[in-house]
């Protein structure tokens, strides 16, 4: 039975997989995951529909058993150790684990008392986390009556009763309105900025990995494509494209100038267009160039890739479902 | 008859049919449903024949070899009443998921959404009803008034059903839920223990006694039971077939009574 | 930097603080949706009314063992009760794994033990209500507690045993098959139990198979031990082979749940 609860050698690893897989009769849900998170980083599992990710995430929190390859969180491994596993994580299923016919309050007094914390300190905990979604109000009618963000928030205050080190989000803004996505967002960045605490996040859309997760695994068919942070992600796929509009009379003026910060790249009439060696970071010195040439510039935009991009650069495909 | 009403009546019997083939496909699919109404009835028939070897003995009780021989009518009742209310569930689903809505927009004139169902339900009691008479057969029961009444027996049981399910349907185009439909089946498996289903009403004491001898069920049993510990006889023949199809007009005639009423005023 | 950081696994104060919680909470679901304890309450008084109304007469046979039916009909429909109240503890267990709840009870730091201790609980505290129900309604057919108030603790102690048991049987079945629906089996399996036993005439009644049947079912030991206080006095014999085989029934049934729960993950 492993004991020790977690420090290694170099970066503190809370989260790691190596081979993880899982078969569910003839598919393979899962194949061959390899992870490593640090404690205090916000992770991103970024893939489609049915893509693995919550078979992933159900294996890394104890609810089902890995076909082959371990994982261990916090040092404890989650097939042997379990127990020790779910003490210090905390986790928001996709489907919200809630019992409809039972108030908020009664669901964070149960949650509270499956995870050994006294009474009166749950009565705190749960003031606090039920104003912190906004639930205060509705803490004391059923969950049948509450809409779909609001039994999402609740879920997110019951993940979070026992002060999780570790948290898991399957697809938490899933059918939230954009300002309580907004909301949503805040709170993870709060929880991260502020109590350190590590998360684990799977979404399908792009935009909720690139704000939120300071590194990302694009998972594709039971499989990790690519890792790395958005930015780096980004710039695998290529530099960004600078176009440049100018008046005919300059064009070859234009041309000379930006062909010294990078190669050529397809334009329409009166453009120029080169991939940007050293990204948005170089734009002024194009400009001031530009500029000393005597061009006058009437328009010029950069493309940054994205992670669609760098999604459809990894599986031949766009993303379904991708936000823009 | 004009050439008009004739094509009308062929139309109506088309509609018929093709509903009843509807009906009998999903009731055969759900299998599952259709085996609690055999096994069921047959286990109570046996577990009652081992266990009542004394009762049949007791003064007061109709003369019978086992009393297997006395509970066949009960047998058979309880076995098709498993399915009765089918109708009238499969129409609250068809109510509650909109596809009555799309029924009622097609050509299909009234009648037949009501009957296509119910000949579902009548195709597959009769089937049940034959099958627990052979298997009561086959374990020794004996039918004194023969294979005449062995039919009228079947007759009888299958109006039952047609009278179930018309309330049934009845209660679907009321209520539009299927729950409400659901619930009548507790109601008709406790009025055919307050019967002479399962014990001659002569030798039942006091406000029980009244309820069984006021039940329908009652009156229908007494005589098919008659026809098979007695023999054959006109008048229980009559009184056999005729109670249950006075019901089962009375309960379809009601529902389609609902029927118009909740299309004319929607 | 997590807070609750305690070892509870072999924390049995922790252990009995979850059952009493999952306990508490079935208990409180109830008072949430009092209709969902009604079939629970109406079916056994429904067999109670039915069974002393349709074989009211079995006291007229010698050596039936009592003058009123209810004193032998009655503890039956009330151990018919129970298993009602406990597979459905278990269905409990079938709508959270259905809703995604359960993900979040076995997420629980400890031992996933004390959640089927708590479904356990609860249903034998469900149980207390068809038992009263049938009891309440039986006294005013005449039942007699001739062992006077012992009566009652030997019956509430073998529907409460039967109730956990078959809620333990249950939670195997939904452990293993995740659905509501399996639920129907269990229920066929608790009735059938009951039905192949002493429950509505003595063992001494029955010839064939039924007698066999019941002497070795030990449904038959249960029912005894809980109907003797309304037929005499409570004796040691009579009780020692009820609790025994209530012993029997819930350690088969708790193994059997708690290695399907050990399964779940996978």
């Amino acid at each position: 039975m492993d004991g020790n609860t977690g420090s290694r050698s170099g970066d503190d690893v809370v989260i790691e997989a190596s081979g993880l897989n899982r078969t569910f009769g003839e598919v393979v849900a899962v194949e061959g995951i390899d992870l490593a998170v640090t404690r205090g980083e916000v992770f991103g599992f970024l893939g489609p529909n049915g893509a693995g990710k919550s078979t992933t995430v159900r294996m890394l929190t104890t609810l089902l058993r890995p076909t082959g390859g371990t994982a261990r969180i916090d040092g404890h491994d989650v097939e042997r150790s379990a127990a020790a596993v779910r003490r210090v994580i905390g986790v928001a299923l996709q489907d919200a684990s809630i019992d409809p016919l039972m108030t908020g309050n009664e669901l964070i007094r149960l949650q509270a008392v499956l995870h050994g914390i006294s009474r009166s300190e749950s009565k705190s905990r749960g003031a606090e986390l039920l104003a912190r979604v906004g639930l205060t109000g509705a803490a004391g009618r059923r969950v049948a009556t509450y809409s779909g963000g609001m039994r999402r928030r609740l879920d997110l205050a019951l993940s979070l009763v026992h002060e999780p080190s570790i948290l898991f989000l399957d697809e938490p803004s899933a059918g939230l309105d954009p300002t309580s996505r907004l909301a949503l967002w805040e709170e993870v960045r709060r929880l991260n900025t502020e109590l350190g605490t590590t998360v684990f996040l799977t979404t399908q859309y792009l935009e909720e990995a690139d704000e939120l997760a300071g590194r990302i695994a694009i998972i594709d068919h039971g499989r990790l494509v690519r890792e790395g942070s958005p930015a780096d992600l980004k710039s695998t796929v290529g530099s960004p494209t600078l176009r440049v509009e100018v008046d005919p009379v300059f064009l070859e003026s234009a041309r000379r100038v930006l062909i010294g910060f990078g190669p050529a790249r397809p334009a329409r009439e009166n453009r120029c267009a080169i991939g940007l060696d050293g990204g948005a970071a170089r734009v002024a010195e194009v400009v001031r160039a530009l500029d000393d040439a005597g061009v006058t510039v009437s328009h010029l935009e950069l493309d940054l890739p994205s992670l669609d991009d760098v999604f459809a650069d990894a599986t031949g495909r766009r993303l379904e479902g991708a936000e823009k | 008859m004009s050439a008009g009403a004739v094509t009308g009546l062929r139309l109506a019997g088309v509609q018929t049919l093709a509903l009843t083939r509807r009906s009998v496909v999903s009731e055969w699919r759900q299998l599952g449903n259709v085996i609690p109404g055999i096994v069921f009835p047959l286990l109570l028939a046996a577990v009652y024949t081992h266990q009542f070897t004394r009762v049949i003995l007791l003064p007061g009780f109709p003369v019978v070899d086992s009393f297997l021989d006395f509970v066949l009518p009960a047998s058979l009742v309880q076995s098709v009443s498993f399915g009765a209310t089918e109708a009238g569930t499969e129409l609250a689903r068809d109510i509650e998921n909109g596809f009555f809505d799309r029924l009622r927009a097609s050509p299909c004139t009234r009648l037949p959404l009501l009957l296509g169902r119910l000949g579902g339900a009548v195709v597959v009691a009769t089937a049940k009803g034959v099958l627990i008479i052979a298997i009561f057969l086959l374990f020794g029961a004996e039918i004194a008034g023969g294979p005449a009444a062995a039919v009228v027996l079947v007759a009888a049981a299958v109006l039952l059903v047609i009278a179930i399910g018309g309330l049934g349907q009845m209660l679907a185009i009321l209520t539009g839920s299927q729950e409400a439909v659901t619930a009548t089946f507790p109601l008709v498996f406790t009025s055919i223990f307050m019967s002479s289903a399962f014990f001659p009403t002569n030798l039942m004491s006091g406000w029980f006694r009244e309820v069984a001898e006021a039940n329908p069920v009652t009156w229908i049993i007494d005589p098919i039971r008659r026809l098979v510990l007695e023999g054959w006889s006109w008048s229980d023949v009559g009184q056999a077939l005729v109670i249950p199809s006075v019901i089962s007009v009375a309960t379809v005639t009601m529902a389609v009574a609902a029927l118009n009423r909740k299309l004319s005023s929607s | 930097m997590s807070v609750a950081t305690v070892d509870h696994s072999t924390n049995l104060g922790h252990a009995g603080m979850v059952a009493s919680a999952i306990c508490g909470r079935g208990m409180r679901r109830i008072m949430a949706r009092p209709t969902l304890i009604m079939p629970v309450l109406l079916m056994p008084l429904i067999f109670v009314l039915s069974f002393t109304g349709a074989f009211g007469s079995l006291t007229r046979v010698e050596g039936y063992g009592t003058d009123n039916v209810f004193n032998w009909m009655a503890v039956y429909a009330a151990m018919q009760g129970a298993v009602f109240a406990g597979v459905g503890g278990a269905s409990t267990t079938a709508e959270d794994i259905e809703n995604g709840f359960f993900d979040r009870l076995l997420l629980t730091p400890g031992s996933r033990v004390p959640i089927l201790v708590g479904t356990m609980a609860y249903s034998a505290l469900r149980s207390t209500i068809p038992t009263t129900g049938v009891l309440l309604v039986s006294a005013l057919g005449g039942l007699r507690l001739s062992a006077g108030p012992l009566a009652l603790v030997a019956v509430y102690v073998a529907t409460a045993g039967m109730a956990s048991a078959f809620c333990l049987l249950g939670l195997a079945v939904v452990y293993r098959f995740r659905t509501m629906r399996s639920m129907i089996l269990i229920q066929v399996c608790g009735f059938s139990l009951m039905f192949l036993s002493n429950g509505q005439v003595p063992i001494h009644f029955m010839n064939g198979w039924l007698h066999t049947v019941a002497r070795v079912n030990p449904v038959t030991n249960v029912l005894r031990f809980a109907r003797q206080g309304f037929l005499g006095d409570l004796t040691w014999s009579m009780t020692w082979p009820g609790l025994v085989a209530l012993g029997a029934m819930v350690a088969v049934a708790g193994a059997l749940a708690v290695h399907q729960l050990r399964r779940l993950a996978a």
